[in-house]
């Protein structure tokens, strides 16, 4: 029916509107942007073709922070998936206390970025940082948590990994409690053994929304920077620096503002290609849910 | 149940783990400034005070709590709003559901856009608008990931409602709008909430934007305000303490929703 | 019906938030202790001046910096005083976005410490004024005075003592490391370094305004600067101020190499500090070329695109009068700019390292004065920490920084 269709645009509208003016006009000027040699904006710009992309590929600073960005995506998706699909099987069932237990759980996902970050600052400090202080009341030997290059992006994805996996741990936990009980009855009617069940029949059901919980938080993560800024500054040397703190570096230190635009682009373009990656498996494997 | 014992055990043991950081943060908010840096395991403070609460309040902490409510609030009705109607045309135009996966994907890459980036044309933008420096300037802005999330989310809660229920509206004679408001709307209302409160949660802490377009401490949300309590000379552990235990109050009191809308969501099957 | 209602209700509401302006004046100023300071004038201002609106910013440094160049850079107006830190000055002047003060009458007084006198002309040192200084920032030096007397050392007149006492205390007093200083990348770890480049005779950037690290003065500076870190708490290589002050505050580090007004007042203070009373506070110490403190001070100034300049103009005057800035170090530790304030006997009562201080301004040598400092000073911060954690050959370190610095300066 044609005239409901030209209701159904209408209703678009405003939806369209501000999208257009929040995102296609600033995201189409950085990719504009990235084809010029420029310190601001378009005046005193100089058109360089894909300069700067080629600039990008040739930058070992540049290699390095993709790296660092991408071992750290990985690593903490996967811890965040991983504590979260544990807590989440265990608390699955009922037990005492477990109203309270799983607001607890929760809490550090609403603090605020800023205050998980100072939180760690102190306990990470080598000297006067609580879980040195631990290690020391324990007799163990400290820990260099963000000067050793080795260990400081791990340390970094350690508190990542505490802050957000409750936020996988809801969604796991709502997963599960989907399924419904006949299922496991029948399994277990069945003989099949817990494990078996976790392994054969949990698992794969809880696949969509792992899926989903692996695509938001890798999504996240590929963002990484309050907490480098705020914790190393990208140091010691180039062991913490991520694609945003390149980013920010050439957009704000060395106001090549061209360059950055560029790296900009290739952060969305992968992260594009990542999250479509999950989104076809997403929509493919939901025909097993329905 | 030895097996049920063990399971209850580890919970509590990892869920003691996981509070240390912020029973720590909490016992730092009563400490005096004295007591802040030690060599000693020991949690509780030896003399504690609300003196960084009191100071809270006198750095007008109501006001900054006000300004950030504005804001979220303002962010998550306009974000309904607007879509609201979206999804329903979305949803009735019968577009196929792999456009679902293209807006979750899309919410997802905006929100990975470093702030930054993105902040001189936005910052054009809301000078041509007179609303920099302003909370409606703000709310603007967190449409750019709010809104999408929230079409996203709505889309799902929108084709659950059965067709059924608008046929017969349509023939009792009643207009779009009619039906989008006293059918659609009311029978909507879980998912409205659930995705109303998600919003909240996603706005309430949002600090990069605001850091940016924000400049009078008197328009200061909390988070631009927990910004100034870390400076490059100094961090003011009590107050920042203070301030980060009181501000996630709210979130925690939310969550509960949160998790009953997740539920209810995965329930009809995966979007 | 309801909608209407709401619509038009907005329509107002906005409309009367945008129309209602009385004069007002704008200030962007940084955040902390110097909003502190400003409060305390802008409240004392406005009493003299009823009927007049100040809308007081209190932003970071980065924060300001951006906010700043993109108002002025815009021509929007939307600030009538602005902030400053020293080394932004050059830019903001050579684009012509801030007031001539000259012109607009008064000039900057004498009174005002030389060094900072000349970061606010244009050209460097002899032309107009383009800001008054506001803050008295200096880096200084500070060492535990009860150690060093404890250990027959005397008070540090170069850079070598500075180590052979680090090396001294290090071995002889147990559980206190030697010296302290910042190494996270960027403005932290070039600030520590600069004094001792300085005071080597090195340079980033020459006279000729090239790119002078690769030297061999400049090379002795590094390799001493080096030679400090293992008398240094481990994980110097991320420390930023906070742990260089808890760290002589706590009595673990019985010298930092530098020490900012900011963080005197709260060594003094019991309450916070274990070392009360027994740190004493100095210009840091030369080597072959006398001591070269790095200046770090704010200015004020006034946006040329500014419509209330008259008005602004009296209240930098104001906030910058002798009074002002005697109440503002009594009453916020706001360091001032004005020799006669520093002599002034209730201010050295209160603060008793304010003579040292005042030295260290009259012998202040403020940042190079090129335009892209923040890209040389973001250069100089990658490499410098690459030295620090051992991951580069300081020569090699030295050679790649200034060739990269050469090709970042503009002509």
């Amino acid at each position: 029916m044609p005239q409901r269709r030209g209701l159904a645009f209408l209703l678009l509208t405003p939806a369209f509107a501000l999208f257009a003016l929040l995102t296609l006009y600033p995201l189409g000027r950085v990719l504009a942007l990235s084809f010029f040699k420029t310190e601001y904006g378009f005046e005193d710009a100089v058109f360089v073709g894909l300069d700067n992309y080629a600039v990008l590929a040739a930058d070992s600073f540049f290699r390095q922070a993709t790296w660092n960005t991408v071992v750290f995506t990985l690593l903490a998706t996967a811890g965040e998936l991983g504590l979260g699909l544990m807590l989440a099987l265990l608390v699955s069932r009922n037990f005492p206390g477990r109203f309270l237990v799983i607001p607890t759980l929760v809490a550090p996902f609403v603090l605020s970025t800023m205050v998980v970050t100072a939180i760690w600052s102190a306990w990470f400090h080598y000297d006067f940082g609580f879980l040195n202080n631990a290690l020391r009341a324990a007799h163990l030997p400290p820990v260099a948590w963000l000067f050793d290059p080795d260990i400081a992006l791990l340390s970094i994805v350690l508190i990542d990994v505490w802050q957000t996996a409750p936020l996988t741990f809801l969604i796991l936990l709502a997963g599960l409690q989907s399924i419904p009980a006949e299922v496991h009855e029948a399994a277990r009617i069945d003989g099949a053994t817990p494990r078996q069940i976790l392994l054969r029949i949990t698992l794969p059901l809880l696949t969509p929304h792992m899926m989903l919980a692996a695509l938001l938080r890798s999504i996240d993560s590929f963002k990484l920077f309050d907490k480098v800024y705020a914790l190393t500054g990208g140091g010691p040397g180039q062991a913490t620096e991520t694609l945003s703190m390149y980013v920010y570096r050439q957009g704000f230190k060395f106001f090549d503002v061209g360059l950055a635009s560029a790296a900009a682009v290739v952060m969305v373009i992968v992260a594009g290609i990542l999250a479509g990656l999950y989104a076809t498996k997403i929509i493919g494997g939901r025909s097993d849910v329905a | 149940m030895l097996r049920n014992t063990l399971r209850i055990t580890a919970v509590y043991i990892l869920t003691a783990i996981i509070l240390l950081p912020i029973a720590w943060m909490i016992a730092t908010s009563l400490k005096p400034a004295g007591e802040y840096v030690s060599t000693s395991v020991n949690l509780l403070p030896k003399a504690a005070t609300l003196q960084h609460y009191r100071q809270l309040i006198a750095d007008d902490i109501f006001g900054k709590v006000l300004n950030s409510v504005i804001v979220s609030c303002g962010a998550t009705l306009l974000a309904l709003a607007a879509g609201f109607p979206a999804a329903y045309a979305l949803a009735r135009l019968s577009l196929p559901r792999r456009l679902d996966a293209v807006f979750l994907v899309f919410v997802l890459v905006i929100k990975l856009v470093p702030p930054i980036v993105l902040a001189i044309p936005l910052y054009q933008v809301l000078r041509a608008l007179g609303l920099l420096d302003t909370l409606a300037g703000l709310i603007l802005v967190y449409q750019i990931y709010a809104l999408p999330f929230a079409i996203w989310m709505l889309l799902g809660f929108v084709r659950d409602v059965p067709r059924a229920y608008e046929e017969a509206a349509v023939l009792d004679g009643a207009s779009l709008w009619q039906m989008l408001t006293r059918v659609i709307l009311p029978l909507m209302r879980p998912g409205l909430i659930a995705t109303g409160v998600f919003l909240l949660i996603l706005c309430w802490n949002e600090f990069a934007y605001a850091l940016l377009f924000i400049q009078s401490p008197s328009k200061f949300t909390l988070p631009t305000y927990i910004a100034t309590l870390i400076t490059e000379d100094e961090t003011f552990w009590g107050r920042l303490a203070a301030i980060g235990f009181l501000a996630s109050l709210p979130i925690f009191a939310l969550v509960g929703v949160v998790q009953r809308g997740l539920t209810r969501g995965f329930a009809g099957g995966l979007r | 019906m309801r909608i209407l209602a709401a619509a038009v209700l907005a329509g107002m509401s906005f409309w009367g938030a945008v129309s209602a302006q009385a004069e007002k004046l704008v200030i962007a100023g940084r955040d902390g202790a110097y909003a502190t300071a400003l409060k305390l004038a802008v409240a004392e201002y406005k009493a003299k001046n009823p009927g007049l609106e100040i809308e007081q910013l209190e932003l970071t440094g980065g924060g300001l910096l951006e906010k700043a160049t993109i108002a002025m850079r815009e021509k929007s107006g939307a600030y009538d005083v602005i902030m400053l830190d020293d080394p932004w000055a050059v830019e903001f002047m050579g684009r012509g976005w801030l007031a001539d003060l000259d012109k607009l009458g008064g000039g900057v007084a004498e009174d005002f410490v030389k060094p900072a006198r000349d970061v606010s002309r244009q050209p460097y040192g002899t032309g107009a004024h383009y800001a008054v200084p506001f803050v008295g920032n200096v880096e200084m030096f500070a060492y535990r005075k009860d150690l060093f007397e404890k250990h027959g050392l005397a008070k540090p007149a170069s850079w070598t003592a500075v180590l052979d006492a680090a090396k001294t205390i290090a071995a002889k007093e147990p559980g206190v490391a030697g010296v302290v200083f910042r190494g996270k990348k960027g403005n932290p770890i070039v600030t520590g370094f600069l004094p001792i480049l300085w005071a080597h005779g090195g340079n980033v950037v020459g006279p000729d305004g090239k790119a002078s690290l690769d030297s061999e003065a400049a090379l002795k500076a590094l390799n001493l600067w080096l030679a400090l870190k293992p008398f240094a708490p481990k994980g110097v290589e991320t420390y930023d101020a906070t742990e260089v002050r808890d760290a002589l505050g706590q009595g673990t580090a019985a010298m930092s190499i530098e020490l900012w007004p900011a963080w005197a007042g709260s060594l003094d203070d019991a309450e916070k500090s274990k070392v009360a009373g027994k740190v004493e506070i100095m210009p840091a110490p030369g080597e072959t070329a006398g001591p070269a403190p790095m200046l770090g001070s704010w200015l004020v100034a006034i946006p040329a695109s500014s419509a209330n300049q008259a008005k602004a103009r009296d209240f930098i005057d104001f906030l910058t009068s002798k009074d002002m800035q005697k109440k503002l170090a009594l009453e916020a530790g706001s360091p001032p700019t004005r020799a006669s304030v520093y002599q002034d006997a209730d201010v050295t009562a209160k603060y008793r390292w304010y003579p040292a201080q005042l030295a260290a301004l009259q012998a202040a040598q403020p940042r190079p004065r090129i335009a892209d400092w923040s890209k040389v000073e973001t250069i100089l911060g990658d490499y410098l920490q690459l030295a620090l954690i051992g991951q580069m050959e300081p020569k090699k370190a030295l050679v790649e920084a200034n060739e990269k610095i050469s090709r970042a300066i503009r002509p």
